[in-house]
């Protein structure tokens, strides 16, 4: 982080991106090197902004919750389902327990799928092609249950206002399949945590790298996994009463801060999560699973959390009277996990850094924003942490 | 003549995300690298390279930031090469091209591909299936062929 002094002392500036093998997304990283020590890291991301938020003011709510489900192709369920949530909450329309159920079955093959489309990426840049395929292979039994449940691959579109979808319904027949499928994907991902966890190779790549203490994890706001693999055990689940008060189980903590922390937490939340997943669909309760008597109107302005694959996930709306939305406002947790990166690169060998910033698992669709609209100049820029740094500057 | 061949040999494919929700460039990636679909079998590899690209495949929406880039790394390909337009957003813009009603189109983004560097292929879907893909890519590359 913007240490000027730092910077101009540092030998060799390496940047990476806006498009590069080892990014994927379209970021930017100026890592700067000292003698193959990189002494400090800047991470840019504006290129992918789309103004969503912006999209969204006067769209019929429905309309508008489908389409915070395009923020992400990952993480899309709990977008909406977040969003479903808040205004559910707001216009106090009731939701059948069933529906719930669904949403949550939803969320965990999400968290699955996102979780091992990090365990692959990663070991593809550790180099590591077996693990890396092995991770994908696995991945698309997630998939093709995504598929059985809702119809669909990537946006699936479960939630809709006082429920879910009746096409994502889960009959009896569908439950067999379900939870077939997941016994195969659980015998599965066993082996492949023992194996990864248990890989010399593997981890003596990604131990003591990248090391994010505990202060450092609070002070930038490192979220979700990356956080709890600093040891801060806390998880929006335990907060969310549709988890809660339904289901059992256990928030993955580990102390270590490094990257095979972050690796480790995150193969534990999978075993957890089909846990979760199985309790759901053992447990269904039998009712219809949507309610359809409500009325939409005038919503004051609602805040709703929930845990995303990556973290902490805020969204935030009012209504006017005729159900339009007036404003939206969405959070994701990769903006402020990708900056607790920048800290976690310092000191590390620069062909570690790549694996370090891929480890806080960036997604950057979501990430793009804080767009300033300087109306006097008549011009609208993203704020970057340069400009930031300039703007305060010019303050003091 | 030997870069001919070997290049007729394996096709390359260049995936550029310009800033869609990431759904399509997960299929394009499951699809070519992850073992379940496969394309490496048929010779088809993906590559962050344009210098050694055949097939320059974009997905989402152009965002005017990426414009540049885009146009540059287009350049960069050498002949022949062909653009695949994959996902609805690549290709129109998709849902946040157009703010709707009066407020017209959207300050950050251009629109589909088109727009900005020529298009051969269109693959639509939100986001196609890696099935999809594979047959697309399957019938441009005779395309690539005839264009040698
Ligand atoms: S077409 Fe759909 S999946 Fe593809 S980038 Fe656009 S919104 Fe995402």
């Amino acid at each position: 982080m913007a240490d000027t002094d730092r910077k101009e002392r540092a030998e060799v500036e390496v940047p990476l991106g806006i498009v590069h093998s080892a990014l994927l997304e379209p970021f930017r990283t100026r890592l700067f090197v000292d003698d193959e020590m990189v002494v400090d890291a800047e991470i840019t991301y504006d290129t992918a902004h789309r103004g969503i938020e912006r999209i969204m003011e006067g769209m019929p709510v429905q309309k508008g919750l489908i389409l915070t489900e395009r923020i992400c192709g990952i993480c899309s369920h709990i977008h909406i389902w977040n969003g479903t949530r808040m205004v559910e909450r707001g216009l106090g329309i009731e939701v059948p327990q069933r529906a719930h159920y669904i949403r949550v079955i939803g969320a965990e093959l999400e968290r699955l799928h996102s979780h091992l489309l990090f365990f692959g990426h990663a070991f593809e840049i550790l180099g590591h092609e077996t693990f890396s395929m092995r991770a994908f292979m696995i991945r698309e039994p997630v998939q093709n249950m995504l598929f059985v449940l809702s119809g669909n691959r990537v946006h699936y579109t479960i939630p809709v206002l006082g429920g879910i979808r009746p096409r994502c319904d889960i009959d009896k027949q569908k439950k067999q399949t379900l939870l077939s499928m997941l016994a195969t994907l659980e015998e599965s991902l066993i082996q492949f945590r023992d194996r990864t966890l248990n890989d010399s190779l593997i981890v003596s790549r990604v131990r003591d790298i990248g090391y994010l203490s505990k202060e450092d994890a609070v002070k930038y706001g490192a979220l979700g996994p990356n956080m709890r693999a600093s040891g801060i055990a806390y998880d929006w689940r335990m907060d969310v009463s549709e988890y809660r008060d339904n289901f059992d189980f256990e928030i993955a903590v580990s102390d270590g801060g490094m990257v095979v922390d972050r690796v480790a937490v995150r193969v534990a939340e999978c075993i957890e999560s089909i846990s979760i997943i199985r309790q759901a669909l053992e447990t269904l309760p039998d009712e219809e699973p949507v309610n359809v008597s409500f009325e939409l109107g005038p919503m004051e302005y609602q805040v709703s959390y929930n845990e995303a694959a990556r973290g902490e996930i805020y969204d935030s709306c009012a209504l006017d009277d005729n159900g339009r939305i007036l404003s939206y406002q969405n959070r994701t947790p990769t903006m402020s996990s990708l900056s607790a990166m920048e800290v976690a690169c310092i000191g590390d060998h620069l062909t570690d850094a790549t694996i370090t910033i891929a480890s806080c698992d960036p997604c950057l669709t979501c990430t793009n924003r804080m767009t300033v609209i300087d109306e006097a100049r008549g011009r609208e820029y993203i704020l970057e942490p340069e400009e930031l740094r300039r703007l305060a500057r010019r303050r003091g | 003549m030997l870069k001919e061949i070997s290049r007729k040999n394996a096709v390359h494919i260049m995936l550029v995300y310009t800033g869609g929700c990431n759904g399509c460039d997960i299929e394009v990636v499951n699809a070519v690298m992850s073992p379940f679909y496969d394309m490496e079998q048929y010779k088809v590899m993906l590559t962050w390279n344009p210098r050694e690209a055949d097939i320059l495949a974009v997905t989402g929406p152009v965002t005017k930031k990426f414009e540049k880039a885009l146009k540059e790394i287009y350049e960069a390909i050498p002949e022949p090469k062909l653009v695949a337009a994959i996902g609805t957003c690549a290709i129109t813009g998709g849902p946040y091209a157009n703010l709707g009603g009066d407020l017209g189109s959207s300050d950050q983004i251009i629109g589909g591909v088109a727009k900005v560097i020529p298009v051969d292929a269109n693959i639509p879907g939100c986001p196609p299936r890696p099935e999809d893909i594979l047959q697309a890519v399957a019938s441009v590359i005779p395309l690539l062929a005839g264009k040698r």
